[in-house]
């Protein structure tokens, strides 16, 4: 018997679970533990006198109803994801477009674009609070240089602009992911219908809608997905630039739930808000499979 | 009218000229075929003929106006690709009235168009499925039903037989010949198969490295062939040569190479001396008891109807088509003998053909 036959008889099994566990194990451990861990403490909460988690049953789901500053949050993750979602997809779209090109140097341009996504969110959110920053911040002094902006309005601490100005750091360093799933798309369409369209006297516009976007549509319908789940736990941005504020006005619901949990440690309404944040991304994400008929 | 004239057209990628001086004149309603081996530049001027490709010397006339710079779209041209190019998102239907849509043509003259269309082409009961859900034949007829209903003067077709089976391809290629009898455009059809050539076409285009090497009716090229490139593309088994010299000791000029002593017509223009090759095909040989070509059977191929000897002429593999009957046995000496008006001449240097 030599060596590798040992070996070989060691990792022979023709049952599948030895093969299973190690995925298994990194699932319990990291996914459905904290998972149904969260389920048992929002049924619960923390009294800090006694210095213990007690039996609450459904008084934090029912608290939701009357909790005016959660549905404020919420609607708030949903304008901000239904405003981010839109922007980076037309941008990211009329960006790939641009760049769909083989001639030289189009290659490079393709590479820089991603360098924004190699930077941490958190840091992006302090840049672009300086940026807005109303005594220093470049992107105040444009625009009060083209008069969009009057003179001394701080962005981030106004009720009107605060939520814009959070938009502006994510859309700036997401919409390059937008671009490279869309371009990817792009650069895999078949060639031979758009000369076909050509000769058929489509006109670039009616090429686009006609035959890019049907062509494009699951490419789109997954990266609107992605994007899509990935903006409705946006917590970064917030936390940095605006805390929340002024007032409520960025104040979203991860935003939220972080505050309950650790700030003011009702750990279970915290689990109870992150749950209701992880139903809702699943309802709208398998309705949008549903209805965009995207196949995995 | 919708003919369409190369003048001197020519093709250049970068520095590297891939065509050039290209002129000849496709008249109304001529069907022709551009033939020849890949990368003879067939497609290319195709795709020039199109705008697909843009244009680097000389003028593309169609319908008598220049267009070398005109938008694809206003060229009076419909085109049927070579892997169809089908729009994998539309229905067959609305593959076929793409060009109407685009054009804003009213509903109900694109729905009649259509039917007729997909009438002719036995495609009404497939006008709701979508590109995947058609056999290559079928996609091949949207593709054709498309250009149909563009209401152009000159069809271009770019090898759109080539991704079909053999049976299929004999079929559409009656088709393809039949909807040219019925709807008399001008057509320009690639091909490297010289079958497709040969049954098709009113006129071929030989080309070859970006030059055309003779244009003229199937007749006149399998005829008379105009050099040793022609005659060794058209026609299948290909044409035998034979290399010699010729002789014109005793009067009657003939030609000589060993194992060979052919007569030659009286009226032959062969200078005597002259290195020469001298062609014929395999269907033109016939066995003899008495033959000027001598040589020895090495292996013998039936087809079904006939037989390819492979006959050793001098150490030169030589192909003979004889009827079955006429089968013979490895190893057996033969005579050939050949029509003297069979025998095609070329000179050995210019490769161009003598008589």
């Amino acid at each position: 018997m030599t060596t590798s036959d040992l070996v070989r008889r060691r990792v022979v099994s023709d049952h599948p679970l030895p093969w299973l566990m190690p995925l298994i194990a990194i699932l319990v451990v990291f996914t459905i533990f904290p998972l149904v861990y969260n389920i048992w403490l929002s049924f619960h909460e923390f009294v800090p006198r006694r210095r213990a988690l007690e039996w609450v049953g459904g008084r934090n789901w029912a608290q939701l109803w009357a909790d005016t500053r959660f549905w404020q949050s919420l609607t708030v993750t949903f304008i901000y994801f239904g405003i981010a979602l839109a922007v980076e997809l037309v941008l990211g779209m009329a960006i790939a477009l641009l760049l769909d090109a083989d001639e030289p140097g189009f290659g490079f341009l393709r590479g820089i674009l991603t360098m924004t996504l190699v930077i941490p969110p958190a840091i992006a959110g302090m840049m672009y609070l300086l940026m807005e920053d109303p005594q220093f911040g470049v992107i105040s002094y444009v625009l009060k240089a083209i008069g969009l902006l009057s003179p001394a309005t701080p962005i981030l601490a106004t009720t009107q602009y605060a939520l814009a100005g959070v938009l502006l750091a994510e859309i700036w360093q997401w919409t390059p992911f937008m671009v490279l799933i869309l371009l990817a798309g792009l650069r895999a369409l078949p060639s031979e219908p758009y000369e076909a369209a050509m000769i058929d006297g489509a006109s670039p516009w009616q090429t686009f809608w006609r035959l890019t976007m049907p062509m494009m549509s699951k490419v789109i319908a997954i990266a609107v997905l992605i994007r899509g789940i990935d903006l409705f736990r946006v917590f970064d941005y917030v936390f940095v630039m605006t805390s929340g504020g002024p007032g409520t006005a960025t104040y979203t619901l991860s935003l939220y739930a972080w505050q309950q949990t650790f700030s003011f440690v009702k750990w279970g309404y915290g689990a109870t808000l992150s749950l209701v944040m992880l139903l809702i991304v699943l309802i709208i994400a398998n309705v949008f499979i549903k209805v965009a008929k995207v196949r995995w | 009218m919708s003919s369409v004239e190369y003048i001197g057209i020519g093709k250049s990628f970068g520095a590297v000229e891939v065509m050039r001086d290209i002129s000849f004149k496709i008249e109304d309603h001529q069907f022709v075929v551009l033939l020849g081996p890949s990368g003879c530049g067939k497609t290319t001027l195709l795709r020039m003929t199109a705008g697909l490709e843009t244009i680097s010397a000389g003028d593309l006339m169609i319908g008598g106006e220049k267009v070398n710079g005109v938008h694809p779209r206003d060229r009076d041209i419909a085109m049927v690709f070579q892997n169809y190019a089908l729009y994998p998102t539309m229905s067959v239907f609305d593959n076929i009235a793409f060009s109407l849509q685009v054009a804003k043509k009213p509903k109900a003259e694109i729905r009649k168009k259509v039917e007729w269309a997909a009438e002719i082409l036995n495609l009404t009961d497939y006008l709701k499925r979508y590109p995947k859900e058609l056999s290559g034949g079928q996609r091949q007829r949207v593709a054709m039903g498309r250009a149909m209903v563009r209401d152009t003067g000159v069809f271009l077709f770019d090898e759109p037989l080539s991704n079909l089976d053999a049976k299929l391809r004999a079929h559409m290629r009656i088709e393809i010949r039949q909807l040219h009898n019925r709807l008399k455009a001008t057509t320009v059809y690639v091909t490297h198969d010289q079958i497709e050539a040969m049954t098709m076409a009113d006129v071929i285009v030989l080309m070859h490295k970006g030059a055309i090497v003779q244009m003229g009716t199937p007749d006149e090229i399998y005829e008379r062939p105009n050099s040793i490139y022609v005659a060794g593309f058209i026609g299948s088994p290909a044409m035998n040569f034979i290399e010699g010299t010729i002789d014109a000791r005793g009067g009657a000029p003939s030609f000589e190479a060993p194992g060979v002593s052919i007569a030659l017509p009286a009226n032959s223009t062969a200078r005597p001396g002259q290195p020469v090759t001298l062609g014929v095909r395999p269907n033109d040989l016939a066995i003899a008891e008495e033959g000027p070509i001598r040589g020895t059977v090495i292996l013998s191929e039936t087809t079904g109807q006939d037989v390819q000897l492979h006959v050793d002429v001098d150490g030169r593999d030589t192909i003979v088509v004889v009827p079955r009957a006429e089968r013979q046995a490895p190893g057996k000496p033969l005579s050939l003998t050949v029509a003297p008006e069979a025998v095609h001449l070329f000179d050995r240097q210019s490769e161009a053909r003598i008589a």
